[in-house]
């Protein structure tokens, strides 16, 4: 038998690609992917959609463009990433290199845009307002929505909670919280922090169970068990209040809250790839890894763990829903972010003395709401496509 | 069991321990305003209980020591004088509130105890009357409608729902048929334990109304037709839905009177087009119960007293509902995928064959068996109705332990904080132990030797 048989159409699909595209073709994951990515373009562009500053504008001494050039290292890693993903995606390359040219260009650009942008630090956001007025600009160009999230209308004096539209020479959309900032700017600007919380605390979630969970799995015996009371005893203790201890210690930052819900979060993780490891520890191509003398990591991460990714996929989705409900529900409570927009903190706003503030609660609710369901959705579709007894309950 | 719980403790003791500054410079700065013989007196307190001064072991073992019921005395100069068995634990004191921590834990625990204990049986009944009649309609109209509703209802935030119950339902601007907080009124705590009629011509009354009430709605639901039913239903939600706009308050609301009475109209219509008889009958009877209720309310006289308990449920109403959506749509799929794979399993099929009829088939054999994965997941229910109820406490203002949570943290109220996390904990391993032996009874091959 020394002939090849090449790949014919309709030969076996990679596993992989047999996920992928039964996912796709389930209508309640097309949905959810589809908000997904509406947000990631949201999340990407917020500064051009919501902004205070101008496009362009038109001074005296030639065109400026105050937007441009108040964008950040954040702003700019971001749409440096977004381009870089999407040329790199028709690439015939492995999975891995494009990872890793992704990570290079993430870094480079940060510590780039670090030390070269000079966004300035004190922003009067009236400022632009108020240079339109009194003739400064001859024209200019403004976001779709021109309002910064933080920009707290100072100029229109006493502003406070409005409801949409209700507020005459100015357009709220979503209407005002109660600083008097624009409800659809800010949360244009906290998908950013929705979407980074759910994926990096997932992320940090993820790498810690898988290590914990994959030593546990391949050492078996005392390690198992001790690692089996680490995990009960994180599981022992509701996640919130857990949550609430570390905030009540450690402060507030928005990579702090990351660190603390991917730390809190990973014993489903664990108890999930322990159990496949168990499985697949006494199997014949991990006991022929180990035979060649492969060094640990190797044997865990090259052989093992691929063999355990699908289903792990499927808790990770669920995973980031309740990272992102984590993180509303913290900043909803008041120990969130300070000043930086958020769903949860502008949810908050919604009861406040006893009158409720539908738009308040609505918006940044729907939010919320789509956005976790567009998760569970992608899980859910997930989980039925890595099921194999569901599989064959259906044919 | 004990060896988790030591656990919890480690892990809740290594987060205050490198939290930055600590608890000696939090005292300081909280006790600023003291005079001087407090602010030794709250150093020195300290200094008992932490031993501050020593290395963090050394302290973890001594707030063990004062925390754990058993344990080691210590005499006057701070040295151990004894081991007591009975010497009972010390939770410390509470910064905020200036008194023991036990004492505000036995205040507060009862109140969240009860909304968990409420919520759970709703959530088990509705779950499994939903989950069942999915599983047995497989790719059915009914299956896939609660399937996605009930995925939609996972996914809304508890806030949201609190936040939009609280709005619409509690405040003034719209229908204010709901206390906005508390567990009870002020006055209430005056009343008597049950409701009192001012007369037994009222009491009669109500009686009729609800008889009637209920008996029309089930001689609708079950003798009906399903054209009269959802025709019939939804006029009434229409009417209802008339009666509700002409309750609001404000004017800001232009289309109000075309909205509602549609929404109201098309809800109780999908009821009526239901084709599942329990939830139906359930669902029409309450209609039934509440337009009875309703409609012979004006006829009863002035004098009548709703009495402690009547308060109290009707306080309780809305936080429940807010606590128990979210866990009875999780089960639901839980109890439809257990259902489903007991329902094509080889000894449903021989139950089929010997000739025994679908129902015993389903409530008798594969009911039973799927009932397990329910149970296990009772104990992860648990932990989900405590997060729950620190996000609802804070909505609907219930003195109970989430509310205190919350506080104890944006004070940095360190011993309180510590304390409720180990309570929380304890409660937890207290719902596996009862699951696993709730376990043991629902399953004979599982013993525990």
């Amino acid at each position: 038998m020394s002939e090849v048989r090449q790949p014919a159409r309709g030969a076996p699909r990679s596993y992989t690609r047999q996920v992928l595209v039964e996912v796709l073709s389930r209508w309640g994951a097309r949905l959810g992917l589809a908000w997904i990515a509406v947000l990631i373009v949201l999340a990407v562009f917020a500064p051009f959609l919501a902004n205070s500053r101008p496009l362009l504008a038109a001074t005296a001494s030639g065109l400026v463009t105050p937007l441009i050039a108040d964008l950040t290292a954040v702003d700019v890693t971001l749409l440096v990433v977004f381009f870089a993903s999407l040329a790199l995606l028709p690439l015939r390359l492995r999975v891995r290199s494009k990872l890793g040219i992704l990570a290079g260009v993430i870094v480079l650009t940060a510590v780039a845009g670090q030390a070269l942008l000079t966004p300035s630090q004190i922003v009067v956001h009236q400022q632009y307002r108020e240079a339109e007025a009194t003739g400064e600009y001859r024209w200019a160009i403004y976001p779709p929505i021109p309002y910064s999230p933080k920009d707290y209308l100072r100029d229109f004096g006493d502003t406070g909670l409005e409801p949409p539209l209700a507020a005459s020479g100015r357009s709220h959309w979503f209407g005002t919280d109660k600083h008097g900032a624009d409800v659809l700017s800010r949360m244009i600007h906290a998908s950013r922090i929705a979407l980074g919380i759910g994926l990096v605390a997932t992320g940090i979630a993820l790498g810690i169970g898988v290590i914990i969970g994959g030593l546990m799995g391949y050492f078996a015996g005392v390690v198992d068990i001790l690692g089996m009371r680490l995990v009960e005893i994180f599981e022992a203790i509701p996640l919130l209040f857990l949550l609430l201890t570390f905030v009540a210690f450690f402060g507030r930052s928005l990579y702090l809250m990351m660190v603390i819900i991917g730390i809190t979060s990973w014993p489903g993780y664990a108890r999930y790839i322990r159990a496949e490891f168990l499985k697949l520890r006494q199997q014949e191509f991990v006991q022929a890894a180990i035979a060649c003398g492969l060094p640990l990591h190797s044997v865990l991460f090259r052989h093992m763990l691929p063999n355990g990714l699908a289903p792990l996929l499927v808790t990770a989705s669920f995973g980031v829903a309740s990272a992102i409900l984590a993180e509303t529900t913290l900043s909803f409570l008041g120990l969130g972010l300070v000043d930086d927009p958020s769903w949860g903190q502008m949810l908050n706003q919604a009861v406040q003395s006893s009158t409720f503030n539908w738009w308040m609660a609505a918006f940044p609710g729907g939010a919320i709401f789509l956005t976790v369901f567009g998760y569970n959705l992608v899980g859910e579709a997930l989980r039925d496509a890595v099921d194999p007894y569901l599989k064959k309950a259906a044919a | 069991m004990v060896p988790t719980l030591v656990g919890i403790t480690v892990v809740v003791f290594a987060i205050m321990a490198a939290s930055p500054g600590g608890i000696s410079s939090q005292a300081l700065v909280e006790g600023q305003n003291l005079e001087p013989q407090a602010k030794k007196a709250l150093m020195e307190y300290y200094n008992r209980r932490y031993g501050l001064d020593d290395p963090p072991p050394i302290q973890y073992l001594r707030w063990l020591n004062n925390v754990s019921p058993i344990g080691f005395t210590f005499n006057e100069a701070n040295e151990i004088s004894g081991f007591s068995l009975l010497k009972g634990s010390d939770l410390g004191e509470s910064f905020r509130y200036g008194r023991p921590v036990a004492g505000l834990l036995a205040d507060r625990v009862p109140i969240t105890l009860l909304l968990n204990l409420l919520s759970l049986p709703l959530i088990y009944v509705i779950a499994i009357s939903i989950g069942v009649r999915a599983a047995t309609q497989r790719g059915q109209a009914f299956d896939v409608g609660s399937s996605v509703i009930m995925l939609a209802l996972w996914s809304v935030p508890t806030m949201l729902t609190g936040v939009l119950l609280i709005g619409f339902f509690a405040s003034d601007q719209y229908w204010h048929w709901f206390p906005t907080a508390g567990l009870s009124e002020r006055e209430a705590l005056d009343m008597p334990f049950l409701p009192h009629w001012g007369s037994a011509h009222d009491v009669l009354i109500l009686f009729a109304g609800v008889a009637g009430g209920v008996v029309l709605a089930l001689l609708l639901s079950r003798r009906g037709g399903r054209a009269l039913r959802s025709v019939t239903l939804a006029l009434l939600g229409g009417w209802a839905g008339y009666l509700m706009s002409a309750q609001l308050p404000g004017a800001d609301w232009q289309a109000a009177p075309l909205l509602l009475p549609a929404l109201g109209a098309a809800v109780l219509g999908g009821i009526g087009l239901l084709e599942y008889p329990g939830l139906r009958d359930a669902a029409i009877a309450s209609i039934g119960l509440v337009t009875g209720i309703l409609a012979v309310t004006p006829l009863m006289e002035e004098a009548f007293v709703r009495g402690f308990l009547l308060d109290r449920l009707w306080h309780l109403a809305l936080p429940v509902i807010c606590l128990s959506y979210s866990g009875f749509a999780f089960l639901s799929r839980l109890t439809r995928s257990a259902v489903l794979e007991n329902l094509l399993s080889d000894y449903a099929r021989t139950a089929r064959a010997k000739g025994a009829p679908e129902s015993l088939v389903l409530w008798r054999h594969v009911f039973r068996n799927s009932l397990l994965p329910l149970i296990t997941v009772a104990a992860t229910l648990l932990p989900g109705l405590l997060m729950g109820s620190v996000i609802v406490e804070s909505i609907f203002s219930i003195d109970g332990m989430g509310k205190l949570a919350v506080e104890a943290v944006k004070d940095r109220d360190s011993e309180l904080v510590l304390s409720i996390t180990l309570i929380s904990g304890l409660l937890n391993l207290a719902g596996y132990l009862i699951a696993d032996l709730a376990y043991a009874l629902a399953d004979p091959r599982v013993s525990y030797e």
